[in-house]
C-alpha cells in the first residue's frame, strides 16, 4: 500500500520536458566527455607538424560550454519548480538526493568553468562550435592553466564518483518501483 | 506483489539499458572521432619526430619519454591496422551510434507505452549484438597490438547486450503469454 502511494506521489512530481531532455543530453555529453578526454590526452602533444588534439580538443571545448549552458537552465528551471512546489518534510534519503543533485549541478559548471579558463590561459584561442570567437581573459599565462587545469581535473573527478552515486539512486528507485525513475522517462 | 515486481523488472531493465546505451553511445562517438583524427599519412606515419617542449611537458606532468612515446603510441594504431580497418571502423562507429540511440529510444517506449515493447527492446539488443560480433570480428583480423586494444571492451559489450536481450526475450515472452490466457 505505501509503495502505491510512494509510486501515486512519485507520478504526481513530474519534471519539466526542458528538464527532461536536457537530462538525457547533458548525460550523454559527460559520457562523451570523459571517454574522449581519456583518450585524447594520450595523442601527442601539439605542435606546427602535429595537429592530432585540434579536432578532439575543440570539439571537448565546444560541448563543455554549450553543457554549461544547458546546467544553467537547467538548474534555473528546477529552481523555478521546486519554490512552487509545497513545502513538506523530507526524509533522510530524499536531503541526500538533494544534496546530490546539488553537488551534481555545482561541480558540472566548475568542471566546465575551469576547463573554459584553463584553456583561456593556455594561449589557445576558443571558437564555439567554429563560428563564435569567445574572448581570451588574458595573455598566455602558464601558472593560471596549470592551476585551472588542475581545478578542472579534480572536480571532474569528483563529478565522476557523484554520477556514479546518482547512478546507484537510479538503479535503485528502478528496481525499487517507486515510480521516480519512470518519471525521468515519461514523455507524456 | 506479482505485479508489482513485474513494473520493477520493466522500469529496471529501462534503466539500465539507456544507462549501457549512453555508454555505448559515448563509446562509438569516441570510435568515430579516433579514426577521424588518426589517419593513414598523418605526420606521426611519416616518421616526423615528436615536439616535447619542456614548458608542455611541466604543464602535461610528462616525461620526455612518455612525450616520444605518445607519438609511438599512433605508430602503433597507423602501422597496425589493416588497409580496410579505418574505413570498417567509421562505418561500424555510424552504424553503432545509430543502434545505441535506437536502444535508449525502446527503453524509453518500456516506460511510456501500456503494452511495454518487449520484443522491440529485444530487438534493439539483437542489432548491437551483431555490432559487437561485427567489431569482434575484425578486430580478431588485425594484429596482436590492435587486438589488445580492442577485444576485451568488445567483449564485454557483448556479454552486456547479451543479458539485456535475454532479459528482454523473456519478459515478450511472458507477455505474449498473459496475452493468449
Amino acid at each position: 500500500m505505501s509503495e502505491q502511494r510512494s509510486r501515486e506521489k512519485n507520478t504526481d512530481l513530474r519534471q519539466p520536458r526542458t528538464i527532461l531532455l536536457l537530462h538525457w543530453l547533458v548525460a550523454a555529453s559527460v559520457f562523451f566527455l570523459f571517454i574522449s578526454s581519456w583518450w585524447m590526452l594520450s595523442l601527442p602533444l601539439p605542435s606546427s607538424e602535429f595537429i592530432y588534439r585540434e579536432l578532439p580538443f575543440q570539439l571537448h571545448k565546444n560541448i563543455g560550454i554549450t553543457l554549461f549552458f544547458a546546467v544553467m537552465v537547467m538548474a534555473v528551471t528546477r529552481a523555478i519548480t521546486s519554490m512552487a512546489k509545497p513545502k513538506i518534510g523530507k526524509t533522510f534519503l530524499e536531503r541526500l538526493a538533494l544534496l546530490d543533485h546539488i553537488l551534481i549541478y555545482f561541480l558540472l559548471a566548475l568542471c566546465c568553468l575551469s576547463g573554459y579558463m584553463s584553456s583561456s590561459y593556455s594561449g589557445w584561442a576558443t571558437r564555439f562550435w567554429w563560428l563564435v570567437d569567445f574572448p581570451s581573459w588574458s595573455a598566455e599565462n602558464d601558472e593560471l592553466n596549470i592551476l585551472f587545469s588542475d581545478i578542472h581535473m579534480f572536480s571532474c573527478w569528483a563529478l565522476l564518483g557523484v554520477i556514479l552515486l546518482h547512478i546507484c539512486a537510479a538503479l535503485f528507485h528502478a528496481f525499487g518501483n517507486d515510480g521516480l525513475v519512470d518519471r525521468m522517462f515519461r514523455l507524456r | 506483489m506479482q505485479n508489482s515486481l513485474a513494473r520493477a523488472n520493466v522500469t529496471g531493465l529501462a534503466a539500465v539499458i539507456t544507462l549501457f546505451g549512453l555508454l555505448l553511445l559515448a563509446s562509438h562517438s569516441n570510435e568515430l572521432l579516433r579514426q577521424i583524427v588518426i589517419a593513414p599519412g598523418s605526420s606521426a606515419d611519416l616518421g616526423v619526430e615528436a615536439a616535447c617542449r619542456a614548458d608542455e611537458l611541466e604543464e602535461e606532468q610528462l616525461s620526455l619519454q612518455e612525450c616520444q612515446l605518445l607519438v609511438v603510441d599512433v605508430q602503433i594504431v597507423l602501422s597496425s591496422s589493416p588497409a580496410w580497418f579505418r574505413s570498417y571502423q567509421l562505418t561500424l562507429s555510424y552504424f553503432g551510434i545509430a543502434a545505441a540511440v535506437f536502444s535508449i529510444v525502446t527503453a524509453f517506449g518500456l516506460i511510456n507505452r501500456q503494452s511495454p515493447p518487449f520484443r522491440l527492446a529485444a530487438v534493439s539488443m539483437g542489432i548491437l549484438l551483431l555490432i559487437d560480433l561485427a567489431g569482434f570480428l575484425a578486430a580478431v583480423n588485425t594484429g596482436p597490438l590492435l587486438r589488445a586494444r580492442y577485444l576485451w571492451p568488445l567483449l564485454l559489450w557483448f556479454v552486456v547486450h547479451l543479458c539485456a536481450l535475454v532479459a528482454s526475450s523473456r519478459l515478450a515472452q511472458q507477455q505474449s503469454e498473459v496475452g493468449s490466457e
